[in-house]
């Protein structure tokens, strides 16, 4: 065969592959690379979640690089502010001269050696919450006082892995905070049955 | 002339011209048209002849032999698909020159519905609103694909369905056609170590979306699986009922994962079912002929088939609806998951979103850096189910 051929057949193959190496099916190689090309020039959207959680009173939060809604707490607590009843410390209103109170609260969270009332309450300022270095807490930012032990729950809820999306899911993002699922006092969820059970698939597999 | 050709010709969705099969024929019988004639003398391009139904003309053609090879090309598909390409609506059925067979097969189609429409219409006796009821059944039934159609013919077909509605069951529903945002991916993100198997989500489901009733049609299954054993569907149960979260059990959920690259839009031979451009695969419930290739082809179940007409007690019907969402379906075609795209699209959480109370469920743009479900895709250990399937889907796995 001649050199001429030859240089012919080569060209032939190199057009053939360059044509044959372009995939009709797109510009990405996978999923992923598309999000991340795609999301470079983001600028944000004309949709925002606002109408779906305009009846929900929430506060802004900041953590880390996250800032979000939560709903606000303290309107929620029925007997809030506490200093209504508790007007004097707790050492002094102990005894038979008061009326009772609390006495659907049983604390079922950890156990007793690591955790009494005083862990979280402060017996002299009943409206603040105290974290365990003594520090004053708002009770709208319960969480901080979650987070000094479930710190990897934290960091989920922070950037959205844990907990529950409120609303809608474009901006402004609002969250629920860990007592909005979670009894403080007894954090456990109890187990219950599934709200359906599908009659005609069972008739169908029969 | 093969016989997939006609099928081509059928392709309304195509932008451009299409380049194969030449032209369109009459069909496979020898005798019904000029130009298979059997005259042997004829040299062989003579086989790709122009339809013989509506345009006695195009059967001439051939006699021209001065036509250029180019120009008879270009003319044969201008007669044949040119127009079809570029028509909606009722121009797309009565604008196009079609072979007999084809005109026979349309005519039938729409007899029924249009016999009873020219009746009504044309009565004396009957009232304004069967009158408009009439219209409105004709109008619909030869309307387009809706990826097709344009902006005032979405509304169009949108108002009548509410029209109809009203006119029918005296109730007022609202329908939207809301467009993909741009900047916008949906994805979701699924926490197998929170799904505590409530199936509060089902629940939302069926109500959201309208699903049928009577055959407990639901778009969502959450598996029961044994602890230690991964994922295993044939073990698993979908469809338990005793107290949850079971001892040594986990839950997961399936439903359309809307891939990112859909085996089941490919097979669809008629194009009612697309992936749209924020990610959602939908259906045109108007345009599905039932076939079920879909629900073959998807590797996830993740598609449903209406055996019997849904039915929904009135006061149980969202009435919040979207044309390619939740609106009533009818007997015989498909439907799945859309990630509520009514609800979706304007910023609002799908409902089994919002009703799952363990928060297992992350719904989100993936195009925007700062969204939930981009931290969980970035910063836990997820996972798809079927990845080397090559199809994408927008729908992760994890565990805490």
């Amino acid at each position: 065969m001649s050199r001429q051929n030859y240089i012919f057949l080569l060209s032939c193959i190199f057009i053939f592959m360059l044509f044959s190496c372009k995939h009709g099916e797109g510009e990405y190689h996978s999923l992923t690379d598309k999000i991340e090309e795609k999301s470079k020039d983001y600028h944000g959207i004309p949709v925002s979640s606002e109408p779906y959680i305009d009846d929900l009173k929430t506060v802004e939060i900041t953590e880390g690089e996250h800032t979000f809604l939560i709903p606000e707490r303290k309107s929620q607590i029925t007997s809030y502010a506490c200093t209504e009843c508790h007007s004097k410390p707790l050492e002094q209103m102990k005894g038979s001269d008061f009326k009772k109170a609390h006495w659907d609260i049983g604390l079922v969270h950890a156990n007793k050696v690591t955790m009494n009332c005083a862990t979280c309450h402060n017996g002299n300022n009943m409206d603040n919450l105290q974290s365990l270095t003594g520090n004053s807490i708002d009770f709208n930012r319960s969480y901080k006082l979650c987070s000094q032990c479930h710190s990897q729950q934290f960091e989920d809820w922070k950037g959205g892995a844990h907990g529950k999306n409120i609303g809608g899911w474009a901006d402004p993002r609002a969250a629920m905070t860990c007592v909005n699922c979670h009894n403080p006092h007894k954090p456990h969820i109890e187990s219950r049955w599934p709200s359906r059970f599908n009659t005609q698939k069972v008739k169908e597999r029969e | 002339m093969s016989g997939i050709g006609k099928y081509f010709k059928l392709n309304m969705n195509s932008a451009t011209r299409q380049t194969t099969g030449g032209a369109c024929s009459c069909g496979n019988t020898s005798g019904g048209c000029g130009s298979h004639s059997a005259d042997t003398s004829e040299p062989a391009p003579i086989k790709s002849s122009c339809g013989c139904g509506s345009d006695s003309g195009g059967c001439e053609s051939y006699n021209k032999p001065e036509m250029g090879d180019q120009e008879f090309f270009e003319a044969a598909v201008d007669a044949s698909i040119g127009q079809e390409t570029k028509k909606d609506g009722f121009d797309q059925v009565f604008e196009v020159k079609m072979d007999r067979r084809t005109a026979f097969r349309k005519l039938t189609a729409s007899l029924m519905i249009g016999a009873g429409a020219v009746s009504t219409s044309c009565s004396v006796t009957s009232g304004e609103e069967s009158k408009e009821k009439a219209q409105i059944d004709w109008e619909e039934q030869f309307k387009g694909n809706y990826k097709l159609m344009t902006d005032e013919e979405r509304n169009a077909t949108v108002n009548r369905l509410v029209r109809s509605y009203e006119l029918r069951k005296k109730e007022n529903i609202t329908m939207k056609s809301t467009d993909a945002l741009k900047d916008v991916l949906f994805g979701y993100a699924f926490n197998i170590s929170k799904c505590q198997g409530y199936m509060d989500c089902v629940n939302a489901c069926v109500e959201e979306n309208n699903q049928d009733r009577n055959s407990q049609m639901q778009y969502i299954r959450i598996h029961e699986m044994k602890d230690g054993e991964g994922f295993k569907f044939n073990e698993a149960d979908d469809n338990y009922y005793h107290e949850v979260p079971a001892e040594g059990h986990f839950y997961m959920g399936t439903q359309c994962f809307h891939c990112d690259n859909p085996p089941c839009v490919d097979v669809c031979p008629v194009q009612a079912t697309w992936r749209e451009d924020d990610g959602l695969v939908v259906i045109d419930y108007d345009w599905c002929v039932g076939c079920r290739y879909c629900m073959a082809a998807c590797p996830y179940d993740g598609r449903r088939f209406n055996w019997s007409t849904p039915e929904v007690p009135e006061e149980e019907i969202n009435k919040n609806q979207h044309y390619l969402g939740n609106r009533m379906r009818k007997k015989g075609v498909m439907e799945k998951c859309t990630f509520c795209v009514q609800r979706s699209r304007s910023g609002k959480d799908p409902a089994c979103v919002e009703a799952c109370p363990t928060g297992a469920r992350i719904f989100g743009n993936l195009l925007d850096p700062n969204s939930t479900i981009r931290w969980v895709l970035a910063n836990k250990k997820v996972f798809r189910l079927k990845e080397d399937l090559g199809t994408e889907p927008k729908f992760w796995y994890f565990m805490d």
